[in-house]
């Protein structure tokens, strides 16, 4: 059970993040757009179940970090768009400064390791 | 905002929209999916396999919707409330099951709840005092005197104050009565209508000793309480508010109290009492510097002292008892074998009511145990229709766990109402008591529905479900395979129901047992011949102030005048007034030498009252010997007195009642040298301190010779109470418009009024006994019920067969009644042990009495056969063919 959790918790942040900087590179979406955008910029190699993005979506915004509206799509469709709000944006800094100091610490890492 | 706080303040809401965000969600994921199938086909796939794919590509839709669910919103609360949704619904679904639990949890929690009332405000609600728990009372002991718990006299209290090293301080007040607190009665004349007012004579030192700082003006000081500087007043909050209409301006003015003026110097708080709520005014008790250093008898002083924080209460009464013995060793004469006991002040308040109350606290207790035993049955056999019920949800996936808990939410339902109307009953209950048997409660407590009450019931509330719900819910959420009826969960439950049953008929067995005991010795106390006629008579008392009435004489003229002008009145056939009216106790003390015994010997504690020479005749007194006492009986006249049988048998052992007429005996010890005083006569006994004890024995004399004021008048009179009274203050105003009547009652009211705690503590135990029964019917009858609708096919095929309808009666009664007899049996081994704690609550009856054995289970196995009979009737009545249809 813990062990599970674990995994699906860094899982999840790193979710969350991604979700956070794509609202905050591309404006307003809904679901489906950034789930897309999400499998377009890691050139499918991240490949994740589309729905598994609205828990992420449901978590920022029950902490504020993301507001959601109904709206119209490009072809028509009624459908919910999602915003980062100011708060998000704080936030959404604050993670990436942490992923680039924890990635450098990983490249330093790696890059030490005998091959 | 702290993210936290923003998430639960959004789950909090999600509560409320769950349904509304769900249909929101079908919607979202349908949108999605639609956008998703129509990029596949852009990419070139067929619709069918776009769609196909957009959905594997989404994931498990119903996974998702539910985990989105559970996040919006708060599982527990909502599972929580679907529970309480469902068991509503499973309530309302089978109302008569409803409607007798919540009833009997109501009365189970009301009774507790009640109960707990007044245990509560006697036993637990701290004093209005500043540290109670340093509060300690002190009475004077003598074993040659049976005393245990005596007042002190002022010369032993003084000595007690300088010599102790364990009390900050001692302080002690007047006892002249055992008449609520013992305060005594002054008139407040000057506002409106003369009015008696309950004032006690105290210590200087009184309020402080208590800790108790007043609401307006100042307590007493030291100085205060010698005579000729004790004209000051302090009125408890009552008073104030009533005689005073909450005057601010009262504190400095000068109020007249039996024709004296007193000034008022302070007004205490509304919760202060001293030492009972019917204590209205308190003044210094104004003796001589000389009398408090040298009276060691009589003994009139309530004691109350504060023990050091630092000394343990033992030491303190070791201290105590020290000084004791110093003052028998310096004062032989007045201090032989005079100790001292000690007592929590709390205790010393509730020592009457505690053995009553606990034994109520206790019945109650088996009564709430009965009440959850019947439950729990309810629910076994109830669990049984609902088999079908719950298998089907265990078959949709609900786990034990699940259903356990859904059982346990509706047991709780059930005893929340339940508790809520017992709550209710509880209120009602209160104001019965408070309305109907005041006097039932002691004089320091204040009986209320307070929110220690409410805690209360909603813990018994939350207990409940604990005791009745957890077997009933464990067996029944076992029986979720779908073999509904399982056999062997059916023996099971059968086996538990009839543990059940023989338990609640143990309890009720101890219950009416007790209840028969109290009620016959309430009998007995009723059939008790209280020596005098209380049929047709009122009583009265009145006290001459002593500024208008300063002396003796005046005071005798004024009670003839009064005696002979009542007898004047219409309907009055005799009048008569004694010092202290029967039941009501108090009177002095002394010791009596009687003439002809050897010069060391001579009895301890005869007590004395003055009458006027009608009493005897009024009361309805019996008359054994000699004569009574005439108006000539004065003063100037040779002393005489008459006496009562008690002393008659006791100090001139043998001797025939005509044979002590003529003798003499002199009220004091051999060395006191008291004048020879002639028995005129002898009297039958009339009871003093209550019914249920012996009367001590006692001597009249004429208030012609010895005068005491307040005398307490008795008018026999064939005319309606009321109107008699009518007339009694027309003559009393008569005599003086000043003067008040006090404790206007009739003499049947009076004997009454003195088994109010008999009657209390015996109506209570005898209707919890009554529910009991009833509530052991009940369970005797669902049991029985139960076994004969299950049995219905084989009672059916017995009698087609050609079985007897008899020997089915039988069977099924045999039945039923084999777990009663056990109980029974269980019942009355628990009620030996049980009712010996009630042995200082019985009067002319042993805890062991065959008689209430006997009854009880008489009554008990009537109620059960009755119970049972129903039952085994409609067994002898099963259609053969319906039965067996029926599989």
């Amino acid at each position: 059970m813990g062990d599970r959790d674990s995994k699906s918790e860094i899982l999840q942040g790193t979710l969350d993040l991604m979700v956070l900087q794509t609202l905050d590179a591309m404006g307003p979406l809904h679901g489906y757009g950034i789930a897309r955008r999400i499998e377009q910029i890691s050139e499918d190699v991240l490949q994740l179940n589309q729905g598994t993005i609205y828990a992420s979506l449901l978590r920022l915004q029950q902490r504020r970090w993301v507001l959601a509206n109904w709206g119209t799509s490009d072809n028509n469709r009624k459908a919910k768009f999602y915003a980062i709000t100011r708060n998000g944006r704080k936030q959404m800094a604050a993670q990436a400064r942490n992923w680039e100091r924890i990635s450098a610490v990983m490249m330093r890492l790696l890059r030490l390791a005998p091959r | 905002m702290p993210a936290w706080l923003a998430i639960l303040a959004s789950r909090i809401r999600g509560l409320f929209t769950a349904g509304r965000q769900d249909q929101e969600f079908d919607l979202e994921m349908a949108v999605h999916l639609d956008m998703l199938t129509d990029d596949n086909i852009g990419r070139g796939l067929a619709p069918a396999e776009a769609r196909r794919q957009a959905v594997l590509r989404f994931g498990g839709r119903v996974q998702i919707r539910e985990q989105q669910h559970q996040n919006r919103s708060l599982p527990f609360v909502e599972t929580t409330m679907q529970d309480i949704r469902y068991g509503m619904r499973a309530l309302r679904r089978s109302p008569a099951y409803s409607l007798v639990a919540i009833a009997t949890l109501a009365i189970g929690i009301g009774a507790g709840t009640a109960v707990f009332t007044v245990v509560g405000a006697v036993l637990m609600r701290p004093l209005p005092y500043q540290a109670p728990d340093q509060l300690v009372r002190i009475f004077e002991t003598n074993p040659l005197r049976r005393w245990t718990r005596n007042i002190a006299a002022p010369a032993n209290y003084a000595d007690w104050r300088t010599r102790n090293k364990s009390f900050t301080g001692i302080a002690a007040y007047e006892q002249f009565s055992t008449n609520g607190s013992g305060a005594g009665d002054l008139f407040l004349t000057g506002f409106g209508e003369p009015q008696s007012l309950k004032a006690l004579g105290v210590s200087g030192n009184l309020f402080e000793v208590l800790g108790a700082a007043p609401l307006l003006g100042r307590t007493f000081v030291e100085a205060e309480q010698w005579e000729g500087r004790a004209r000051v007043a302090i009125l408890s909050y009552g008073l104030w508010q009533s005689a005073f209409g909450g005057d601010p301006a009262i504190v400095g003015r000068t109020i007249t109290l039996s024709g004296r003026g007193y000034d008022v110097v302070g007004v205490m708080p509304r919760a202060f009492f001293f030492p009972g709520r019917d204590v209205q005014l308190w003044t210094p008790f104004g003796y001589t510097p000389q009398l408090m250093a040298s009276s060691r008898r009589p003994h009139w002083l309530g004691v109350v002292a504060r023990r050091r924080p630092e000394v343990r209460f033992e030491q303190a009464r070791e201290d105590m008892t020290n000084i004791a013995a110093d003052l028998e060793r310096q004062y032989p004469d007045t201090n032989t074998r005079m100790g001292v006991r000690l007592e929590p002040l709390h205790d010393s308040y509730a020592s009457k009511p505690r053995a009553a109350l606990l034994m109520l606290s206790g019945a109650v207790g088996l009564l709430f145990l009965i009440v959850c035993a019947n439950i729990a049955n309810l629910q076994l056999s109830r669990g049984v229709s609902r088999a079908r019920e719950l298998a089907i949800r265990r078959a949709l996936g609900a786990g034990r766990r699940r259903v356990l808990r859904q059982l346990l939410t509706e047991s709780l339902l059930l005893s929340v109402i339940g508790g809520a109307l017992g709550f209710g009953l509880a209120a009602l209950a209160r104001v019965a008591l408070t309305r109907y048997a005041a006097s039932a409660i002691p004089l320091f407590a204040v009986v209320q529905t307070d929110r220690t009450v409410l805690f209360f019931a909603l813990g018994l509330s939350m207990i409940a479900p604990v005791i009745f719900g957890i077997a009933p819910a464990l067996s029944t959420s076992r029986s979720g395979q779908v073999t509904e009826r399982s056999e062997s969960a059916s023996r099971e439950t059968r086996w538990l129901r009839h543990l059940l049953v023989t338990g609640e008929v143990a309890l009720s067995i101890v219950l009416v047992v007790g209840a028969v005991l109290l009620l016959r010795s309430l009998g007995r106390l009723q059939d008790v011949d209280p020596g005098f006629a209380k049929e047709h008579a009122i009583t009265f008392t009145m006290s001459l102030p002593a500024a208008r009435y300063p002396n003796d004489a005046v005071r005798y003229r004024t009670f003839l005048e009064l005696e002979r002008r009542l007898r004047e009145q219409p309907g009055v056939q005799a009048v008569g007034a004694t010092s202290t009216l029967a039941l009501r106790g108090f009177t002095w003390t002394g010791d009596t030498t009687i003439e002809g015994r050897a010069a060391t010997d001579y009895e301890r504690d005869t007590r004395h009252i003055s009458m006027t020479p009608g009493y005897v005749g009024a009361m309805g007194i019996r008359l054994l010997a000699g004569r009574l006492f005439d108006t000539g009986d004065t003063r100037d006249k040779p002393q005489v007195t008459i006496v009562n049988e008690s002393l008659a048998r006791l100090y001139f052992r043998g001797l025939a009642n005509a044979d002590i007429v003529g003798k003499r005996v002199a009220f004091g010890r051999p060395q006191d040298n008291s004048p020879w005083v002639t028995i005129v006569g002898v009297v039958a006994d009339e009871k003093q301190d209550g019914l249920d004890r012996p009367a001590e024995p006692t001597e009249y004399s004429s208030i012609g010779q010895r005068l005491q004021n307040p005398l307490t008048f008795v008018v026999r009179t064939t005319i309606d109470p009321d109107a008699a009274f009518a007339g009694v203050r027309a003559q009393v105003a008569a005599v003086d418009r000043d003067l008040a009547l006090t404790q206007p009652a009739t003499l049947e009211a009076v004997v009454e009024t003195s088994m109010d705690d008999a009657r209390f503590r015996t109506t209570l135990l005898a209707v919890f006994a009554g529910i009991a029964l009833l509530l052991a019917a009940l369970g005797i009858y669902g049991v029985l019920a139960y076994f004969v609708s299950q049995r219905s096919r084989e009672l059916g095929i017995r009698l087609a067969l050609g079985a007897r309808p008899r020997a089915l009666f039988l069977m099924v009664v045999g039945q039923g009644l084999r777990p009663v007899a056990i109980g029974v049996a269980i019942g009355l081994a628990g009620a030996m042990g049980v009712t010996t704690l009630m042995q200082s609550l019985l009067f002319g009856v042993t805890p062991v009495d065959p008689a209430a054995y006997v009854v009880a289970t008489g009554v008990l196995g009537a109620i059960a056969a009755a119970a049972c009979a129903l039952p085994a009737l409609r067994a002898t009545r099963v259609d053969p063919l319906v039965a067996l249809r029926d599989e």
